[in-house]
């Protein structure tokens, strides 16, 4: 892949619920390195959009292209081989609760790249370690905190080595006290050039670690642009009277 | 002469079958209509296969010979004659009263002698034989009322029994207009239910009334005063079996004029009645004890029915359960209307459809028909317990799986089944207790199971409680040692 072409390029994507337009026209490319910040209001589309990059959901219309593949065109077979590529973290951290911390972690490198169990063992020790939970591998997951799981979640999906890392919310569910130890994780992974696409509602993040931030409301992106200019000169009225609101608070 | 046509029952079979197979039918009038072929093919296999429902002494009933059962009577002794005079072996086939008409028309027998009466409905659709013996109508009472009770007037405001849709429960209705009827199935149950006070007679025909007053103690005979304009017992064969009919007519010519019945058929079925022995050594083997191996007979068909059942059960119950979860639209409609179809329609119309109805095109023995019919019903229960087990996981967990890369089938075998297995199989275990305690009615067919053989140990032994208590204590333990089975495995699973 060259400096030049996008990691992930989305052309005038749609999706509709039924007769509920959830995303309208969608435009927009994500650059190898770059760490992008998703906010915009409750419903306005953000899980469903970040569900259509790595086809969780289907959309209705429209191209979504990863490392030049179109994935809308693909077979079920070579989408599995393209989803792992694509690391995703969800609010509700969806660790697998009948299996150990660490067999969380190995199942997938196990079952879809074939490494060995030995192998997958060191690299979820090496993982654990990294997000500071190498004491919990033989833990299961009803007895971590949530901002524990939450790292466990990030590390299984970094097991696998994957291209992009696609956050949906990933503090909303947690107690304030917890959200700085995920956030500290999700900051370390953006300053080793990790391409990110984070939803979220953490404004302060979104200053200090995002590249760019999207604006999405009404089914459309309607800003982007760098945090500094987005937070100090929000171009459209829509994102204006989020932030007051969002800040306020 | 006992059991009149279940109408509904004979109803939905015959609509299921004209609907499966309208050419076969069609195929078999014309042949009636060209030439009778049934002598000659009776010949040909060099048998005659008789239908009979042996509980009902003496006519017909299954007696304990040497540990094992037998189907003796005055009944079995006519067909031996007819089959004798033709020239081929007697085959007896046994189930219940009310399938006897179905398996005839359906060819799995080729006559049916069973105490029953010619009468004009029945004679619509099958061909009748001359009438080989006529019988009188009694009622049984306790012997301690024998002063109280003449004839059906005196029982004018109290109850009398009778058999479940029978020439005698007919005449109550119209003759002893001023009492009440009460029906049940057996005689067993019927002569139970006089001696524990439910009603005060029970109306027989004569010879099974005086088997029972002879083997039964504290019951009597009297005579009924019913008017009876009755055509007497025949063999009914195949609509339009001509051919079998004339043959059986010149058997039963001879029987009447050498008064064989009289003769020879009644009392040696007496002497199976009687056992052959003293009172004393007959009452020992009235002992439940004396039919450990009939007991014992009736829980390895009961295990073996269960066993093949629950296996394929929860095969086709896993596949249908996948077709309905899966993605393919004709998969998921063809699931979803079978299990819907299964699940709304009793087993019991299901098992008669099998054995019958598909009877016409293929030939299903009775017992395969009943693992079938058991095996097809318990599917769509299963699948639903295994369907819900996995709607119940939460939809991140198969999001985060396939998100990591997992394929649809990996998802399921490594996330999802590990953890709906636990929803699943405190379900599954329900579903095959009560699988086992439904296969009882593949007794309805002849299939020897449990419930079949209680039955002929009632029938046997004139014990009505005694039968009904054994094999409620094996079912229970049959049942109750699959559930504990069942716990500990999940035990088991819940530690992992
Ligand atoms: N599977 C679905 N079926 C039907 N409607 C859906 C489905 N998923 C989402 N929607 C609808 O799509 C719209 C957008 O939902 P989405 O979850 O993408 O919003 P969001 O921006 O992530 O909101 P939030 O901040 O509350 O998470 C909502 O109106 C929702 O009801
Ligand atoms: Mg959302």
């Amino acid at each position: 892949m060259t400096d030049k072409s996008p990691v992930i390029k989305v052309e005038h994507l749609q999706k509709s619920f039924g007769n509920n337009k959830v995303l309208k026209d969608i435009n927009a490319e994500v650059n190898e390195g770059q760490v992008i910040c998703l906010i915009g209001p409750s419903g306005a589309g953000k899980s469903t959009f970040l569900r259509c990059l790595n086809l969780l959901d289907q959309p209705s219309s429209g191209k979504v292209i990863f490392e030049n593949k179109e994935l809308t065109a693909l077979s079920e077979d070579q989408l599995d081989q393209l989803r792992e590529k694509m690391g995703m973290v969800f609010q509700q951290f969806n660790l697998f609760p009948h299996m150990s911390i660490i067999e969380n972690i190995k199942l997938a490198p196990m079952k879809v790249k074939g490494m060995s169990s030995k192998d997958a063992e060191a690299k979820g020790l090496e993982l654990l370690r990294q997000v500071g939970l190498e004491d919990k591998a033989d833990a299961f997951p009803a007895s971590l905190s949530g901002g524990q799981q939450q790292r466990v979640a990030i590390a299984r999906a970094l097991a696998m080595d994957p291209e992009v890392m696609l956050f949906d919310e990933p503090t909303s569910a947690l107690d304030p006290e917890m959200v700085g130890e995920v956030l500290k994780v999700m900051q370390d992974l953006a300053q080793k050039g990790m391409t990110m696409v984070v939803v979220t509602h953490e404004m302060g993040f979104a200053k200090n670690v995002a590249d760019e931030v999207w604006f999405m409301a009404d089914g459309y992106i309607q800003e982007k642009a760098a945090p500094q200019q987005f937070f100090t000169q929000p171009q459209t009225q829509r994102a204006q009277d989020f932030l007051a609101r969002v800040l306020e608070a | 002469m006992k059991k009149a046509w279940r109408l509904i029952e004979a109803l939905l079979v015959t609509v299921l079958m004209l609907t499966i197979v309208p050419q076969k039918t069609s195929a078999a009038d014309k042949q009636e209509a060209r030439t009778d072929n049934y002598l000659r093919n009776v010949k040909r296999k060099g048998e005659l296969v008789m239908g009979t429902s042996p509980d009902f002494p003496p006519y017909e009933f299954v007696k304990n010979v040497n540990g094992k059962s037998k189907v003796v009577g005055m009944d079995i002794e006519v067909g031996k004659k007819v089959a004798r005079d033709m020239g081929v072996k007697l085959v007896v086939r046994t189930m219940d009263f009310d399938s006897l008409l179905v398996a005839l028309e359906t060819g799995k027998v080729d006559m049916v002698i069973s105490g029953m009466d010619a009468t004009p409905k029945r004679a619509q659709s099958v061909d009748f034989s001359r009438a080989y013996y006529k019988s009188g109508q009694n009622l049984l009472i306790r012997t301690e009322d024998q002063d109280k009770y003449h004839d059906y007037k005196s029982f004018a405001g109290k109850a009398i029994g009778a058999q479940t849709g029978s020439m005698q429960a007919t005449l109550i209705k119209q003759q002893a207009k001023k009492s009440k009827l009460k029906t049940m199935d057996k005689d067993n149950d019927l002569v139970l239910g006089l001696k524990t006070h439910k009603f005060d007679a029970v109306a027989v025909d004569k010879a099974t009334a005086e088997a029972f007053a002879k083997n039964t103690s504290g019951i009597m005979v009297i005579p009924s005063g019913f008017k009876v304009d009755s055509a007497g017992s025949a063999i009914a064969f195949h609509k339009g079996a001509k051919s079998l009919v004339k043959q059986a007519n010149k058997s039963i010519a001879e029987i009447k004029q050498k008064d064989l019945i009289n003769q020879k058929y009644l009392p040696k079925a007496g002497k199976y009645l009687a056992g052959g022995k003293s009172k004393k050594e007959n009452k020992a083997s009235n002992s439940m004890w004396a039919y450990k191996d009939f007991f014992i007979a009736g829980v390895g068909y009961t295990l073996f029915i269960s066993a093949i059942s629950v296996f394929f059960g929860f095969l086709l119950g896993a596949i249908l359960a996948f077709m309905r979860l899966g993605r393919n639209q004709i998969a998921r409609s063809v699931a979803t209307a079978y299990i819907e179809f299964v699940r709304g329609t009793p087993l019991m119309v299901q098992l008669l459809f099998i054995y019958f109805g598909l009877g016409l095109i293929i030939n299903i023995p009775a017992l395969l028909s009943g693992i079938i019919a058991v095996s097809l019903n318990s599917a769509a229960y299963v699948a639903e317990v295994i369907r819900s087990g996995i709607s119940s996981i939460a939809v991140g967990q198969t999001e985060a799986s396939r998100s990591l890369g997992l394929s649809r089938t990996a998802t399921m075998r490594y996330v999802i089944m590990p953890q709906a297995m636990k929803n699943i199989w405190p379900a599954l275990g329900n579903e095959f207790v009560s699988l086992i305690k439904e296969s009882s009615i593949v007794s309805v067919i002849g299939v020897k199971d449990l419930i079949y053989q209680s039955r002929i140990v009632q029938a046997d032994t004139y014990r009505g409680v005694m039968p009904l208590v054994i094999t409620m204590i094996l079912y229970f333990i049959i049942t109750f040692g699959l559930s504990s089975l069942m716990k500990v495995f999940e035990r088991k699973m819940n530690h992992d």
